[in-house]
């Protein structure tokens, strides 16, 4: 039964000091739901019996086949502490009661589903970072707090698995503490690494209880804290002084009866105080049970003052074990009361988040309510992903209220991603229908959610596409649009069996589009509708979905395909030039690359067209080495306005240039959509006007004669400047025993993969590779690898960074590349050859 | 005589004249051919002596001949013989130039001349005229049986087939002899077909024959067999709006290039094959007008029978579906004036269904045709895609009927969905201030909330209709007002209480604001640069001065 009511819940959320948002993060496979469920089962959700199997947070059908997790789930909890002496421990305030309201979301791990975690974390304070003790620290973990810290969410770590170790491994104490030690060691690299000065030290510490180790399958773990608060009571010393001596080198000389650091007593070794206090009696009940020795089991269990229920006695073997462990250290408790001492709240949180939150000036109403956390303040909600209803084809709205008070049929401005200030575009306004709270697959209505909180909005869905931002404040600004780690890169085009089902294929792409916020439908110029994921797995669960779920009709799949980009290799070999149809007019271009770095940052936004003008240009000087005066004459980027491709304008003296500017503009929007080698969009090019003339006339020199002819004369100078085509490329990321790593290397070298790392993990005999692999070749190479390495292999790819397609020249019809772009253009319904440069150059 | 080697030079620029004729003259082979002609082969070609016949027993007095570009040569020489032939009854025009296609009758150059009859030489789309009679003189062609047969013989293996045979105008007189040679040879699905006025059959302006004196046109939808399963072998390279239109509506389609014809070799053979592909690329345009917020209609024919009532009826289909439409203009068209009106996101063409299919290279937004307008502004919900392609303007209404009558039958659904939207704003306790939901463009799989300009107009209208029912006295009755209001500098004329959205357009998405707008813009920019006003050159151009100095310079 679960053992809390939504009116306590609500009653909670007016005490946003006792509010606790957190998502549970993690590399695939490393136990996240598993662990989650010893907290459902804490608060009643589930049954304790079936914690650890159940995975209740993975709500979908394929979830539970398939064991992975590919929505991330949100579900609030109740929670206590064992004791208001506890209380103290929390630094920032007094605190009136001891409940607490944990807002949980338990995320994919699986690297195509890394949008989830994103949109999860957004919403969340804190992360729960689950990471297995034999693989240790993966590429996703690393991804996955990286995207925390990015988005200033501060860590816990648990280390899972740890009965692995015992029962697979056999480890010794030292060794187990030895591998613990190297985790933390690799997570606080990361950490420091990426660290957001704001956010303080927030370095993990086992000493200071911000790590626990357990076991989510047996429902199971401890912090030093526990066991510290133990001994601090059996030897009658402080608490946090003993939780300082249970971790590192520190020893206890039971011949002196003193602490000491030094690891020998008169040249004998001592006993680390972690292995001696904390893994001793855990090591015991471990071989006590395992080796069918009850009666020993029963005497520990007696020496620790537990008591087993009496059904659990007549267990055996490791059901006895999970069992007595179950006793002995519940997961949940440990977990709640890391999370609850240590996690910020959101009136802790926001004071130092609102700064990477808020669009707008940091002094404006929105962002200080938002910094206060003020329930009376405006409104400022954050909606970060859609959640399926029962009702087919609408959702509830997933968000994060940070300012404000949100309540049903409360008239909300909706604040689509593209919204300006001021503005009409992306703007509507809407009453909220209803405001419900996520439990899992399942909702309870609420009346009103204040500031802190995480909620679902009914009536909203028609109005977002992913994410958005809800305020009743004319002037409010937007919340920061999430940036992913993962880009849909891998595509498929989806077409009907019988054309009367169209209508029903358009309408499951919408809501294919709003159920994920990382996937991408389009129509492409050639008429086919596209389907883009981040990986293999992701299309495939998308299309699953599409095809089954959202449009229900039988649909034919393309095979997957790449998407390209069109760049430039060099510098435009002639000054392109091209007249306008009345010939009247005259655009000289020429093409040049773009650095890789630029190129970069402009996808990730940190040079945006929105940018003051000087200071992009003062970057652009400082960090790419563009000259100033070029950087401040920038007219766009393109296509979209926003894409990695820049006109700038270097001519001198040219009458009436202003007038013809946006016309320019939109001819480069075009061309830069649409490129001339296979039209696929342009990327990494830069283009600089360098002389204009123009008819005298304003009639003659007007859009019709300009955009064309800009069209033309960026192609031309395109198809001068060794045009080429750019494959995306992933990382992949391989974990492998060492016997089967030739494998991993042919498999590697087959598929033009280029290894650039590869190191043993300590204490194991697996390998971590990590190579590049171009995404044409990552079809298959999960069976291929499979195959390979008879299964030892486990792949992680993500999509890394784009890379020139080798292999000759794009426009010459005899080289692989040239044939990938004929064969392209074929399936386009476009002229097979690539046009000559002279449909496009004028001679003077 | 026909001393002329080439098309004289008009006044359209010389790269421009091809562009858009659908008969596009392989001019070396046509020369070529030209010059071996007697006057007997040219007598018989242009049916001089049966023009003649109907210009007198019709009574016509002005003539107007009306030549393709690619046939303009041998003008000289037909109006001499048919002048001959008449024996000067009345004067003979030669229309050169024509103001939209080949194809079509140019009744405007027609009426210039004020001419009672148009004789039109060459291929014809046959679109039915509004004003002026028209003799239609498609120009007989020689065609050599033995290698038609061959050909035909290649392609179809299966003697058992139902082949319907069919030529392009030109060649219309060889159907019949073909077909014959073909039924000797057991082919027993052979089918011919002959020509009769009416663009919107099946198969454009055919029907067909079956055996002794049976013959139907067979419409759509009507209870003639259906052609699905039939192949079509067709004589001579069909335009592409036919091919469109035909791969669409038979199981294949063979070509016959016919080199034999001096006025219709185009250079590469379209390969049917290729049409799922073409239609694929319509669609992608037909996406692309269903999230337009303002769409131009085009017109490009002045002559073809109901083209005012198709543009009354685009634009009231446009304004249904709540977007803005504006009519436009310009003559032949091309990308460079098309592009003139940044402001529109989109162009239907109202023109015959030959010259409906606007494909050229460069187009700055998407040109469709009426049919596959009303493909686009269907919506989401009903828009169906199967291949079935219409290019002219003859099918608007009855596509329109027809949706209708679909709207009817599902209408019990359509119920079913009102009732529950409406129940959704109860719940809601919507009121009127709330906005439209966006839109999903299916192109690039964002939201767009300004598809429908329009619509805010109609409701607001409504509402407007709704309070004053209710005895409220509205405030400011948009509609009724007469007075002249002062505008507010800055502020856009509203319409029906909407800014229009050209207007808006132009005030939104234009940074050029008029002269000295860059000035201030630069100022901003780059203080630096900004330099001291200096005393420019005064006088008139015989001698200017410069600043202070009286000498002049």
């Amino acid at each position: 039964m679960v053992n809390f009511t939504v009116e306590q819940v609500r009653e909670l959320m007016n005490e946003p000091e006792n509010v606790r948002n957190m998502s549970v993060i993690a590399h695939v496979d490393h136990g996240k739901s598993t662990l989650t469920d010893s907290l459902l089962a804490k608060a009643g959700i589930i049954s304790t019996a079936k914690a650890g199997d159940q995975r209740a947070t993975d709500t979908r059908a394929d979830e539970q086949e398939r064991g992975i997790t590919i929505k991330s789930t949100a579900i609030s909890l109740y929670g206590t502490l064992p004791s208001d002496d506890d209380l103290k421990d929390i630094v920032s305030k007094k605190y009136t009661t001891n409940g607490f309201l944990i807002n949980l979301i338990d995320s994919p791990g699986h690297v195509d589903f890394s949008s989830e975690v994103t949109a999860a974390l957004r919403v969340t304070d804190g992360a729960l970072v689950v990471v297995d003790t034999i693989e240790g620290v993966c590429v996703q973990t690393e991804t996955v707090l990286r995207q925390a810290l990015g988005e200033r969410i501060k860590p816990v770590i648990i280390i899972n698995k740890v009965d692995r170790a015992l029962l697979e491994l056999q480890v010794s104490k030292e060794d187990l503490y030895q591998s613990f030690s190297r985790t933390i060691e690799s997570v606080n690299v990361i950490i420091s690494t990426y660290l957001d000065k704001t956010l303080g030290d927030i370095q993990v510490y086992p000493d200071k209880g911000t790590v626990a180790f357990g076991s989510g399958l047996h429902g199971w773990a401890f912090t030093v804290r526990q066991f510290a608060v133990r001994y601090a009571k059996k030897f009658g010393v402080d608490r946090n002084k003993m939780m300082e001596r249970l971790w590192g080198d520190n020893y206890f000389n039971p011949h002196t009866k003193k602490w000491t650091t030094k690891s020998t007593h008169e040249g004998k070794p001592l006993e680390r105080a972690f292995n001696q206090f904390i893994l001793d009696p855990i090591f015991k009940i471990f071989s006590s049970v395992m080796n069918f020795k009850k009666d020993e089991v029963f005497a520990i269990l007696a020496k620790l003052d537990l008591k087993l229920a009496t059904d659990d006695k007549e267990k055996e073997g490791k059901q006895l074990l999970k069992a007595v462990m179950r006793t002995f250290l519940p997961a949940a408790d440990s977990l709640l009361e890391m999370m609850i001492l240590h996690l910020p709240s959101p009136v802790t949180a926001q004071k130092y988040r609102v700064g990477s939150l808020y669009e707008g000036p940091p002094d404006d109403e929105a962002a200080i309510g938002i910094r206060d956390c003020d329930p009376n303040g405006p409104l400022m909600l954050y909606v970060s992903k859609m959640v399926p209803t029962s009702d087919k084809g609408r959702f509830y709205a997933f968000g994060r209220v940070f300012s404000g008070t949100v309540k049903s049929g409360m008239k909300v401005r909706i604040q689509g991603p593209n919204y300006v200030p001021g503005k009409k575009e992306d703007l509507f306004i809407k009453a909220i229908q209803r405001t419900v709270l996520m439990m899992g697959g399942k909702v309870d209505p609420i009346n009103d959610m204040p500031a802190g909180n995480i909620v679902g909005l009914v009536g909203i869905d028609q109005f977002l596409l992913k994410s958005g931002t809800l305020t009743n404040l004319d002037t409010a600004h937007n919340l920061k649009v999430m940036k992913f780690s993962v880009s849909p890169v891998v595509q498929r085009s989806v077409q009907v069996k019988n054309a009367q089902d169209l209508p029903k294929l358009v309408e499951g792409l919408k809501r294919l589009s709003k159920s994920d916020p990382c996937v991408l439908t389009s129509t492409s110029e050639s008429g086919e509708h596209v389907v883009a994921g981040a990986g293999e797995l992701h299309l495939e669960i998308c299309l699953k979905d599409l095809e089954e779920d959202h449009a229900g009709v039988p649909l034919i799949f393309s095979d997957p395909v790449v998407q390209y980009r069109e760049t430039v290799m060099g510098k435009s070999s002639i000054q392109a030039l091209s007249k306008s149809p009345n010939k009247h007019n005259r655009i000289y271009m020429i093409a040049e690359p773009m650095d890789e770095e630029l190129a970069k940052a402009i996808e990730e936004g940190k040079i945006s067209p929105r940018d003051d003008i000087k200071t992009r240009a003062r970057i652009m000087a400082d960090e790419f080495g563009w000259d100033v005066t070029d950087a401040r004459k920038i007219w766009c980027f393109g296509p979209d306005t926003t894409g990695a491709n820049l006109l700038v304008d270097q001519t001198k003296a040219v009458q009436y240039l202003n007038e013809i500017k946006d016309s320019v503009v939109s001819g480069f929007q075009w061309a830069s959509r649409e490129g001339p080698v296979a039209e696929e969009p342009m990327r990494a090019t830069r283009f600089n006007i360098m002389d204009v003339t123009l008819h005298a006339d304003a009639i003659h020199r007007g859009g019709g004669q300009i955009i064309p002819t800009t069209r033309r004369v960026l192609y031309a100078a395109t198809l001068l400047a060794d045009p080429a085509l750019m494959e995306p490329v992933f990382l992949v990321e391989i974990q492998v025993p060492e016997s089967a790593m030739g494998g991993v290397y042919g498999v590697l070298t087959r598929r033009r993969g280029h290894v650039f790392a590869e190191e043993q993990r300590p204490g194991t005999p697996l390998f971590t590779i990590k190579a590049y692999l171009p995404v044409m070749e990552s079809f298959g190479f999960n069976s291929d690898l499979r195959q390979g390495t008879s299964g030892q292999a486990f792949p992680q790819m993500v999509f890394d960074h784009w890379q020139h397609l080798p292999g000759g020249s794009a426009i010459d019809g005899t080289t692989k590349t040239g044939q990938i772009v004929q064969a392209m253009r074929k399936r386009k319904g476009l002229k097979v050859e690539v046009p000559d440069v002279s449909n496009y150059y004028d001679k003077l | 005589m026909a001393n002329l080697s080439a098309p004289p030079v008009l006044s359209t620029p010389a790269d421009h004249i091809f562009v858009e004729d659908p008969t596009v003259p392989d001019s070396e082979t046509a020369q070529a051919k030209r010059s071996d002609r007697t006057d007997n082969e040219l007598l018989n070609v242009y049916e001089i002596a049966r023009t003649a016949t109907e210009i007198r027993e019709k009574g016509w007095k002005r003539v107007a001949l009306q030549f393709p570009d690619a046939m303009l040569a041998d003008a000289p020489w037909v109006v001499g013989a048919l002048d001959r032939e008449l024996a000067k009854l009345g004067p003979l025009y030669i229309l050169a130039d024509t103001s939209y296609s080949a194809c079509c009758v140019d009744e405007i150059a027609a009426e210039h001349a004020d001419a009672d009859v148009v004789v039109h030489y060459g291929r014809a789309c046959l679109s039915p005229t509004s004003r002026i009679p028209v003799l239609h003189i498609f120009t007989r062609q020689v065609l050599d049986y033995d290698q038609v047969v061959q050909y035909f013989e290649k392609e179809f293996s299966e003697k058992e087939d139902k082949i319907i045979v069919m030529a392009d105008v030109m060649f219309q007189e060889h159907v019949e002899p073909i077909c014959n040679i073909l039924r000797q040879k057991r082919y027993s699905g052979v089918i011919g077909t002959a020509i009769v006025r009416d663009p919107t059959g099946v198969i454009p302006n055919r029907k067909i024959i079956l055996g002794e004196g049976q013959d139907t046109v067979v419409a759509e939808g009507c209870t003639g067999p259906d052609l699905h399963d039939h192949h079509l072998f067709h004589i001579s390279t069909p335009p592409r709006s036919l091919l469109l239109t035909l791969s669409s509506r038979l199981t294949s389609l063979r070509i016959y290039p016919t080199p034999s014809s001096p006025y219709n070799t185009p250079s590469e053979l379209p390969d049917p094959s290729a049409t799922p592909g073409i239609l694929r690329r319509r669609y992608a345009l037909v996406i692309r007008l269903a999230t337009a917020s303002i769409i131009g209609i085009l017109v490009n024919t002045l002559s073809v029978k109901n083209y005012l009532p198709t543009i009354t009826k685009l634009k009231e289909q446009i304004a249904a579906a709540g977007k803005k439409s504006y009519t436009i203009v310009v003559g032949k068209l091309n990308a460079a004036k098309l592009a003139n009106f940044a402001e529109i996101d989109g162009w239907v063409v109202v023109g015959c269904w030959e010259s409906g299919l606007v494909e050229q290279d460069g187009l700055w937004k998407p040109v469709i045709t009426p049919f596959e307008l009303s493909m686009a502004l269907a919506g989401d919900e009903e828009r169906i895609w199967d291949g079935r392609w219409w290019g002219g303007i003859e099918g608007v209404e009855t596509e329109k009927r027809k949706e209708d009558a679909s709207k009817q039958d599902s209408g019990e659904q359509n119920g079913i969905l009102n009732t529950t939207q409406h129940t959704d704003d109860v719940e809601g306790g919507v009121d009127d201030d709330e906005s439209e939901p966006p839109e999903f463009d299916l192109r690039t799989g964002r939201l767009v909330s300004h598809s429908r300009p329009m619509r805010l107009a109609a409701h607001n209208g409504a509402n407007n209709k709704a309070s004053a029912l209710n005895g409220e006295v509205p405030r400011t009755s948009l509609q009724g007002s007469s007075a002249l209001v002062q505008r507010k500098l800055g502020e856009l004329a509203m319409v029906n209480g909407i800014a229009s959205p050209g207007a808006e357009f132009l005030r939104s998405q234009r940074t050029w604001q008029g002269l000295g707008s860059d000035f201030h813009h630069a100022d901003e920019e780059e203080d630096e640069l900004s330099t001291i006003v200096e005393q420019g050159r005064s006088g008139v151009a015989r001698g200017y001065t410069v600043g202070d100095d009286a000498s002049r310079a």
